[in-house]
């Protein structure tokens, strides 16, 4: 997971889908030798492990800008009704 | 401007003048009785001055409704211009000062209300109405305002939709700008909360309203789009008037959308307003809330697409691996490969076996049935010979029939399957698995297919087909 999140090779989440979209659809459309299939699979698991990782790696945070451009926690009551709120 | 109008309704307001019958002469006569002891000799600058402070102080908050025209602003900041009706023309002015506040846009031939006091200009001996609040006649000012910047922003290109840049599909963090206290933060954190639970939301705070609003709603963009991982930007408030929402109306803040580096939502006010903010943002959400649906899709969503893209990935690997393993069987079966040959004895014993089988069972049974016809034929002839006989010929004719029948049929379907193994084997050409990068190697004499490394020694020679042409090689090392 720690090294597909900082793989050099993947741009980002869109990215990752859309590339993986595309191998999807090579390997279901495309005669290929064997071993560029393989290749093409080997990195289709590994870009989705990447999405994976991108969805639960953000963190559940509210932060507020203060006007130095710093980020500090926002005020309890901006948290605390909303988290009651979710069932 | 040489000729003073006072002979207007106004005069009669002037301190009260005995008449003087004997000199009816023009109006301004009149006037000059009624400010200095008759006959007294004024200056052309006492005279000036005098009007001034007759006009000054009489028309000093006017309401005049006229069209514009000849207007224009001065590097000072001043607008000069004139107001006019189908009759009659004023000159009119209006300090920087008070063209700051007007929320549209003066311009030749809008019909305005103004409010001003008259003003002369002594040194010319001229007058003008010295405008502090205009608004244009009709439209409200400032839906005469919103039309403007929109059609200024519009020929700008500002709101093309080329211009619009798409939505990050999965934002890291997102920008909310909004005010602290209001619901519209709240309905969003609600939603943003329900549709993706570990989203990381920065909130950039600012006044919504008011005098000033539009500016520091502009700098809370830019504050918030400066911090990292920002992808996305929600510019929201809650619903209200057109007075209310007008900071979203400002052209300062259609600037800072429009310089953002990262796509900006606008959820401003309810379904049926419509502010510049929503114009020249990159996606308009008709509230707050679905500005905050709109920002980020289901996380559930996410991963079920995710596992549905990555089965087909599961599912397109084995198909090809078992349709390489399908050919590789075939491959084996090919002639010159030793396991095609097994197989093809195997089928070939199988089917001569069977055609013996059933020979010696014919024979068997005719050997039978001459037994029988030989013990048959013995006991007839010990009683009515001629008779017996021919019935058991008839029926030993018809069963042979019947029997050659059922070898025929047998012998027939064996014949088809070996024909239909030969009809595929000759289909599948093998230059198809070796166009996929697959060689045959054999050994120097082309007899024999190496399949075990460990038959071979170094300084063995080989030779290898490949899709097009073969090699001759030498081994220089083996391994397992």
């Amino acid at each position: 997971m720690a090294d597909s999140k900082t793989d050099p090779t993947i741009k980002d989440f869109e990215a990752a889908i859309a590339e993986l979209e595309g191998i999807v659809k090579k390997l279901e459309e495309g005669d290929l030798a064997l071993e560029k299939s393989l290749e093409l699979y080997e990195r289709g698991v590994q870009l989705s492990r990447f999405c994976h990782s991108r969805l639960e790696e953000a963190e559940r945070r509210i932060e507020i800008v203060n006007e130095r451009g710093e980020l500090k926690p926002a005020p309890a009551s901006l948290r605390l009704p909303d988290d009651e709120d979710e069932s | 401007m040489s000729r003073l109008p006072f002979d207007e309704p106004k005069v009669p307001k002037v301190p009260k003048v005995p008449k003087v019958p004997e000199v009816p002469e023009v109006p301004v006569a009149e006037v000059l009785r009624a400010v200095a002891p008759a006959r007294t000799i004024l200056t052309v600058s006492e005279l000036n001055a005098t009007i001034r402070d007759l006009l000054e102080n009489e028309l000093q908050n006017v309401w005049v409704e006229g069209e514009i025209s000849n207007a224009r602003v001065w590097n000072t900041g001043h607008m000069y211009f004139t107001l006019k009706d189908g009759a009659s023309q004023i000159k009119a002015v209006m300090f920087r000062s008070a063209v700051r506040y007007l929320k549209f846009k003066p311009e030749d031939g809008l019909k305005v209300v103004a409010r001003g006091k008259i003003s002369v200009y002594d040194p010319k001996g001229e007058y003008q109405i010295l405008c502090e609040h205009m608004e244009p006649k009709g439209l409200g000012s400032l839906q005469q305002a919103f039309e403007q910047l929109k059609k200024k922003l519009a020929a700008e290109g500002l709101f093309d939709p080329a211009r619009k840049r798409p939505l990050p599909a999965l934002p890291r963090r997102i920008g909310l700008v909004t005010s602290i206290d209001g619901a519209a933060l709240r309905d969003m954190v609600r939603v943003l909360r329900r549709r993706y639970p570990n989203a990381h939301l920065v909130i950039s705070a600012t006044r919504v309203q008011g005098e000033g609003a539009g500016r520091e709603v502009a700098h809370a963009i830019r504050k918030v789009a400066r911090i990292e991982a920002v992808d996305v930007i929600i510019v929201a408030r809650g619903g209200g008037s057109l007075e209310d929402l007008w900071a979203f109306n400002e052209e300062v803040l259609a600037r800072a959308i429009v310089a953002s580096p990262v796509p900006v939502i606008s959820g401003v006010g309810h379904e049926t307003d419509f502010t510049i903010c929503d114009f020249v943002a990159d996606l308009r959400a008709p509230t707050p809330s679905a500005a905050a649906e709109l920002v980020v899709g289901r996380k559930d969503e996410f991963f079920k697409n995710i596992d549905r893209i990555s089965g087909r990935l599961d599912a397109a690997i084995h198909h090809r691996v078992r349709r390489m393993e399908t050919r590789l069987h075939v491959l084996e079966s090919r002639p010159g490969y030793a396991g095609f040959e097994g197989r093809i004895a195997v089928r070939g014993r199988h089917v001569s076996e069977l055609a013996g089988a059933l020979r010696q069972r014919i024979s068997q049974g005719f050997a039978r049935r001459a037994r029988r016809h030989e013990l048959l034929r013995r006991s007839l002839d010990q009683f009515d010979p001629r008779h017996r006989l021919a019935a058991v010929r008839t029926r030993l004719v018809s069963r042979d029939g019947q029997l050659t029948a059922a070898v025929r049929r047998r012998l027939s379907v064996a014949g088809t399957r070996l024909g239909t193994l030969a009809a595929r084997i000759d289909g599948l050409s093998p230059l198809a698995v070796l166009g996929r990068g697959y060689s045959v190697t054999w050994d120097a004499s082309r007899t024999r297919i190496i399949r075990d490394a460990s038959t071979l020694t170094p300084g063995d020679g080989v030779s290898v087909t490949l899709e097009r042409g073969t090699f001759d090689a030498t081994v220089t090392k083996t391994g397992s």
